[in-house]
């Protein structure tokens, strides 16, 4: 076969979505009690369970500091997430940059400044991988810091984006990810539109970055609207009767 | 700005007001001259006062609430509490009643005996005594209501649920004792059978170090006891799931309507 | 937007794993019809009639056309008549055609992409409505054509509503599966065949040409009983993958023999030598360019290609007595002749193409039926179907092939179009361009838009972005007439006692930016093609020949080159790249240059210039020489043409004057300081240029040649072959070195473009040039590749920006392997031209001339004239000479006592021979020495056009 088409002349996806169309997004706030703060979120097929634990009281000494909570996020992948069983589900490399990177980005979302002293866990597992696990993870972690009711500038919504024939497309499944195109993924505060989270992997050349850039953070409005739309609803149907 | 009638959600970063004339309170925060909100809630207005209380939080104790904790740490002169709150408390060795039930003063005897009088795992409960500069709570159990649980269930809901009254210890009617804390831990137990008793009971600490303080438990849970106990966590939880406040009322109501419902195994 | 998903699964092999992947159908694909109600917003605006002109008379009703997969894959030519319309291809129908042939599936997207011609592709897969879901049992041929159907069916319940016009139209299913039409009736959906369809539509009779004739399956499976079967039959494509996997089959690209019809090749990449493939029954409907699968015959009877120059002639009617001819094989006794002989098992990819050639003549010209004979002489003759048949005698046409059944002899095909009258010099040039696959059409409109304004001047802004050379004595040395001077020099003493040396190469990508038209057009061009008369150019005149052209006296921009260098020594102090504005005194040619030089009279600035690059040049080829560099030869002729009939009036084979070399020298310099500059600053995505070193089975014959005259040749290094080439003379044949030289560089491989990115550093070597890395930055004008060397360049240097494409690796191969096809083509193409206008210009005479034996086969020798350098084969008849002894070792021929051996000198007579009204061909008749009988008379090399 040739080169895959990604992306029809009818402006259609190979999955069938319109470039900047998001796959179905659906999310379960506060399913785990025994956290503080937890959600699954699933966009098309990728399934990700994150949960939040504190503030509290931190675990080591060394965590501790003065001014302002300190943040632990652990990403992991389940081991049957992938179409083929992963051997090490956490602590590769990857993951833990992955990790890294998480507890960066929500470093600048959470007014972190409330929680002196605190400590605040953050748990992340995919549990079904289809492409942009790390913008749906973000996603993911934002609804369950909401529901644990962890003070924060703003939501934090991510997309990934990645150029078929100069036209950007957005929310990649693992088929387009692991497509030709450079993939970026951006995590903004839709409001401010400031950006948290920028990724990109594989070159991506600076004249396409601004439209590409561009079109991520129109994505995440869409994603920050739905966001906003669940949360009102949870908040509708479980406020103190 | 919807702030009568129709509830005023809000979730982060949603503006409250560009009025600078309020203050901002809980669950807000200022960007840019604007009121925002940074968590999500209803938005609630005191005087000029705004704040936003989430579903869900960690307890935010006040002085004079009445809580459950745990031990977790035994220290020098003090122990650790884990009440649910976004710091563990702290219980002062001074600010227990001493066996004897007198007052008096605290020995260097006391501090080797520390960890008679609570250990870890312990369940209390105390009244918050004050809000350190750091956030973190001081309690005290200096009052025959308070001290350790033993013989009982603890159900941990969040702490929004549980309504602030005038008393948070009920006997209730059916025949089971409640300590409804304030940071949504809420403890069962047998009815405890008076004041004088339970004085009694409470204060038979041990005299020789060693000897668990289970043993000083005189009652014994009858089966009746305990399937009361076990039906009222049942209803606390079902009202937790609702949504609904927890007082003596509502935790009565609801016990009353589960009794339609049989026991099964 | 989006109503509903299923889940598709698909395993995969290896591990078996489970795929999940999402399948969303929407409701909002459009129809495709104007002023449909019910579907809004149209991507590209709808582009089927509401209401479309009906011309048949088997459905009198407004109609659009819904073609099937097999349609689509063997009725392009029908689709791509301009008189269809209205035709909804269906997604499923454009995916199965692209899995199954990229190249039609292309074609297709063209027609859609042409507004007027009112295609719309119709997304049925994500449509609510239209989607089928594929049952349990049914197989997936199955299930499409259940899909097509599906959609017939929506289309006429959705025009009945959505459409005000009455009647509304009605969709007809255009297929010729006759299960596929019996169920389409039963579901109510009309359906006819292609042939059916065509044949009732009032207009456009020449339609039914165009169709390919396919036999309905069924029917060729009756009739086999009594039909003769010619072929075995080809394995499933399953089948060959797993004996692919096994390493039973090898898969390669098929190559048809030019010498032998009974003879074929199959390239495999993991082999070094080409398997043979040996009569037609093993070749087995091979046609040249296909893709195949070979299985290997056992190492005992593996043989060598038999060395005959065999034509097919086989026409129409021996088409039933000829047996499948069987070759004379495995003669051999020398067992490094032998070769990997197999058989072809299985077609994996046709790559058939339109195809140039002619009718064969015929009593009756008026039958339907008739044999086409392509120009090239791999690929086979083709049956067609025409009723033009006499219009069509004496005319090149272009034909396509539609298939080859094993009961055929020959592939059957369809009459495509006609190009003009054979022997017409436009014509033949069209015929070669096309067969070369050169982009030869008048510049679209778009692409001149996107040049310069004329008048034309440099704007000071654009001065001070460059160093200013104006003032400079630079020159161009160039062939006489030629108008796009890509590139010019200059020289000067310095103060600190060493010289500057400039190369100014014309500013091409400074006019041609990226993503324009223009670019793209040169891009798909690649390069410009000399033709003997005329030239195909990459970019439009006005920048070819003007803006682009360093002529004297005029103002141009110029991407330069400036070395500091040793005067005594040509080492290299320094080199600079610089964007610059330059006026060049004096446009020379090579002969002028070399006057100039010898000139001693002369002391002007130009003059003493070029005398000092002279030294400098002789010193740099020393170097290079020194350093094994290959000094290679072909001959190479051109045309004086006549400038009122362009006719040939003269051929003059070219001169090499010490200013060619002078030229040369520093061009490759400035190649080679820039492919290191751009290989330093984009290590991954520079396009560069490699030479791989041949493997030395390449040398067998040319060791053997040097062999047989008492020459050992040395072949493991660049250095040594140079050394022992030089070392080859024979002091009474001044012209054996140049055979040999020649022979050499049949050997080569080809120099081909690459992506820096591709390969390890190691294997950029430039052979022949004995760099160790090269690339292309003098010609912009006319190589597409300088262009994107020239902007990688100004990158580097910071004087212009960077866009995706040029950063992108994958594409910069693509691009590079692009523009290796270009080039070759080109180069085959040019040859073609040469070769067709020495025919013409023989076509009223009659020489004698000198030759050599360049080769010698079984049955012919090859002789090559130096004076005219052309080349042709003499054949010697089997019949009617008494005995040809054909000795492999020595690599000589024995006619009737006469013995040729390689590098004998023959006298020959050039001729065209006229055979019949139709061909001709351009012939050598052996003069001297005499062959006892009639003399052999053969025609030139097999791509040599016939004539009429």
């Amino acid at each position: 076969m040739a080169d895959f088409e990604y992306l029809s002349p009818e402006g259609l996806r190979s999955d069938g979505r319109r470039p900047q169309e998001l796959r179905v997004l659906s999310c379960n706030i506060s399913h785990c009690l025994q956290a503080d703060g937890s959600a699954y979120l699933q966009q098309g097929n990728t399934r990700v369970i994150a949960t939040v634990y504190g503030p509290h009281d931190v675990s080591r000494r060394s965590e501790a500091q003065h001014d302002k909570a300190f943040i632990n996020c652990q990403f992991s992948m389940a081991t049957f997430s992938t179409s083929e069983r992963k051997k090490r589900p956490t602590g590769d490399k990857s993951c833990l940059e992955t990790s890294l990177a998480l507890k960066k980005t929500f470093e600048a979302a959470i007014l972190t400044d409330t929680y002196p002293h605190s400590k605040i866990d953050i748990f992340v597992q995919i549990l079904q991988s289809d492409g942009s696990d790390k913008a749906v993870s973000i996603n993911a972690i934002t609804m369950a810091l909401i529901d644990a009711g962890i003070p924060m500038k703003d939501y934090v919504c991510a997309t990934s984006v990645t150029l078929i024939n100069d036209t950007p497309i957005v929310d990649l499944n693992y088929f387009e990810e692991r497509g030709p195109g450079p993939e970026l993924i951006v995590g903004t505060l839709p409001k401010s539109g400031k950006i948290v989270f920028l990724q990109v992997n594989s070159r991506l050349h600076i004249d396409n970055m601004e439209k590409v850039l561009k079109e991520g953070m129109n994505g995440n409005q869409r994603v920050h609207t739905i966001l906003d739309t669940l949360i009102k609803k949870h908040l509708e149907k479980s406020i103190l009767t | 700005m919807a702030l009568k009638g129709e509830p005023h959600y809000v979730a982060p970063g949603d503006v409250i007001t560009a009025n600078l004339g309020f203050m901002r309170g809980h669950g807000t925060y200022e960007s840019d001259g604007k009121l925002l909100a940074s968590v999500a809630g209803v938005v609630e207005r005191v005087n000029r006062l705004l704040c936003v209380h989430p579903l869900k939080s960690k307890y935010n104790g006040e002085i004079g609430d009445v809580v459950v904790g745990r031990i977790i740490e035994v220290q020098q002169k003090r122990w650790k509490v884990e009440t649910s709150s976004r710091l563990d408390s702290v219980l002062n060795l001074s600010s227990i009643n001493l066996p004897g039930g007198v007052l008096r003063r605290r020995s260097a005897e006391d501090e080797v005996m520390i960890r008679d009088y609570l250990k870890e795992g312990d369940l209390i409960s105390a009244e918050v005594q004050q809000v350190n500069s750091d956030g973190s709570l001081s309690l005290h159990t200096r009052s025959l209501k308070y001290g350790k649980l033993t013989e009982g269930t603890l159900v941990t809901v969040s702490p929004s649920l549980v309504k602030r009254c005038k008393n948070h210890f009920h006997n209730l009617l059916c025949g089971a004792s409640l300590i409804l804390g304030n940071n949504g831990y809420i403890w069962i137990s047998p009815i405890i059978l008076d004041d004088h008793q339970q004085e009694q009971m409470r204060f038979q600490l041990p005299s020789t170090p060693g000897s668990s303080s289970v043993k000083t438990v005189t009652h014994v849970a009858t089966i009746e006891e305990r399937e009361t106990i076990a039906r009222l966590r049942n209803c606390i939880l079902a009202l937790a799931q609702s949504r609904i406040l927890l007082y003596d009322t509502t935790v009565q109501y609801a016990y009353d309507a589960s009794l339609k419902y049989e026991v099964k195994e | 937007m989006l109503t509903s998903k299923t889940f598709v699964k698909k395993t995969k092999k290896g591990n078996v794993l489970k795929v999940v992947r999402e399948h969303y159908l929407r409701d909002d694909v459009h129809c495709g019809v104007r002023d449909c109600s019910l579907c809004k917003d149209c991507p590209d605006g709808p582009s089927l009639d509401p209401s479309p002109l009906t011309h048949s008379t088997l459905c009198q009703y407004p109609h659009f056309l819904l073609p099937d997969t097999n349609i689509c894959l063997h009725q392009i030519d029908f689709l791509e008549d301009p008189s269809v319309h209205n035709v909804i291809l269906t997604q499923v129908v454009l995916q199965e055609v692209r899995n199954i042939n990229p190249g039609i599936h292309r074609r297709l997207r063209d027609i859609v992409s042409n507004k007027a011609r009112k295609f719309y592709v119709f997304s049925n897969e994500h449509h609510k409505e239209a989607y089928v879901e594929r049952r349990e049992n049914e197989g997936a041929n199955d299930r499409n054509d259940r899909a097509i159907r599906a959609c017939c069916q929506w289309y006429n319940i959705h025009l009945a509503k959505g459409l005000e016009t009455t009647p509304p139209p009605r969709v007809i299913l255009l297929t010729n599966d006759r299960e596929n039409k019996r169920r389409a009736s039963a579901a109510g959906i009309e359906s006819y065949t292609v042939l059916e369809y065509v044949q009732s539509l009032t207009v456009s009779s020449h339609l039914l040409d165009r169709l390919a004739t396919i036999a309905d399956g069924e029917d060729s499976d009756k009739s086999s009983t009594r039909k003769k079967v010619y072929f075995p039959e080809h394995l499933a494509l399953s089948v060959i993958q797993r004996g692919l996997k096994t390493g039973k089959y090898l898969q390669g690209a098929f190559r048809g023999s030019r010498e032998n019809y009974l003879e074929g090749f199959v390239s495999i990449p993991s082999l070094e030598k080409w398997v043979l493939v040996q009569g037609l029954e093993n070749m087995n409907r091979a046609v040249h360019d296909d893709v195949v699968a070979v299985e290997l015959f056992p190492e005992s009877s593996w043989t060598s290609p038999c060395g005959i120059i065999e034509a097919d002639l086989t026409s129409n009617k021996e088409e039933e007595e000829t047996d499948t001819a069987q070759l004379p094989a495995g003669k051999t006794s020398d067992p490094s002749l032998v070769q990997p002989t197999g058989k072809v098992v299985g077609i994996i990819k046709r790559n058939w193409r339109p195809y140039c050639g002619t009718l064969l003549p015929l009593q009756d010209m008026k039958g339907f039926r008739h044999t086409f004979v392509p120009a090239e002489r791999r690929i086979p003759r083709i049956r067609i179907e025409t009723r033009q048949g006499p219009n069509l005698l004496g005319k090149r046409i272009m034909v396509s092939i539609d298939a080859w059944s094993r009961l055929a002899r020959f592939p059957s095909g369809h009459f495509v179009k006609e190009l003009g009258p054979i022997g017409d010099r436009e014509t033949e040039n069209e015929v070669l361009l096309l067969e070369h696959d050169v982009p030869h059409l008048p510049f679209s409109p778009a692409v001149l838009k996107d040049l310069p304004q004329t008048p034309w001047v440099i704007t000071d802004e654009e001065i001070s972005k460059r160093l200013d050379l104006r003032h400079l004595s630079i020159c161009s040395v160039d062939p006489p007439g030629c108008t796009d001077i890509d590139d010019a020099l200059h020289y000067r003493e310095l103060d600190n006692g060493n010289v500057e040396v400039g190369v100014h190469i014309a500013d091409v990508s400074h006019f041609i930016r990226p993503k324009t038209a223009l670019d793209e057009e040169a891009s798909n061009r690649g390069t410009t093609v000399y033709l003997a008369e005329k030239r195909i150019d990459m970019v439009p005149e006005l920048l070819s020949s003007n803006l682009c052209s360093l002529r004297s006296g005029e103002e141009r921009l110029a991407f330069s080159v400036l070395w500091e260098m040793s005067p005594d020594d040509a080492h290299i102090v320094s080199t600079r790249f610089v964007k610059t504005v330059i006026e060049s005194k004096e446009s020379l040619t090579y002969a002028e240059a070399q006057m100039k030089i010898d000139d001693k009279s002369l002391r002007d600035d130009v003059t003493t210039s070029l005398r000092g690059l002279n030294s400098l040049a002789k010193i740099l080829k020393g170097r290079r020489l020194e350093a094994g560099a290959l000094t290679l030869a072909s001959p190479e002729i051109r045309f004086e043409i006549d400038s009122e009939t362009h006719d040939p009036i003269d051929l003059i084979n070219k001169e090499l004057k010490e200013t060619n070399s002078l030229v040369e020298e520093f061009m490759l310099l400035a190649n080679v300081s820039v492919a290191e500059a751009i290989y330093e600053a984009f290590p991954d995505c520079a396009l560069l240029r490699r030479h791989p070193p041949p493997p030395t089975s390449n040398y067998d014959i040319l060791l053997k040649a040097a062999k047989g005259k008492g020459f050992d040749l040395i072949v493991d290094s660049a250095k040594s072959l140079a050394d022992s080439l030089e070392m080859a003379r024979i002091p009474d044949n001044e012209y054996f070195n140049t055979l040999l030289r020649i022979m050499a560089t049949r050997c080569m491989m080809q120099a081909v473009y690459f992506c820096s990115g591709s390969i390890t550093y190691k294997e950029y070597h430039h052979y022949g040039l004995a760099a160790p890395i090269y690339t292309h930055f003098t010609s912009p004008i006319r190589r597409y590749s300088d262009i994107i060397v020239h902007r990688l360049l100004a990158v580097s240097i910071d004087s212009d920006v960077t866009y995706p494409l040029l950063l992108d690796k994958h594409h910069t191969q693509q691009l590079s392997n692009h523009l290796n096809h270009r080039h070759k083509m080109a180069q085959y193409a040019q040859r073609s031209s040469v070769s067709l206008h020495t025919h013409l210009f023989f076509k009223e005479k009659d020489k004698v001339e000198d030759g050599f034996v360049l080769l010698v086969r079984r049955n012919a020798i090859q002789v090559i004239i130096p004076a005219y350098g052309i080349e042709g084969s003499i054949f010697f008849d089997e019949h009617g000479q008494s005995a040809l002894q054909y000795d492999e070792s020595l690599l000589s021929l024995t006619v009737s006592g006469t013995k040729f051996c390689l590098f004998d000198k023959v006298v020959v007579r050039i001729a065209v021979e006229k055979k019949d009204l139709q061909t001709s061909k351009l012939a050598l008749c052996l003069v001297s020495p005499v062959i006892s009988g009639s003399n052999g008379v053969e025609s030139l090399k097999a791509k040599k056009k016939k004539h009429k």
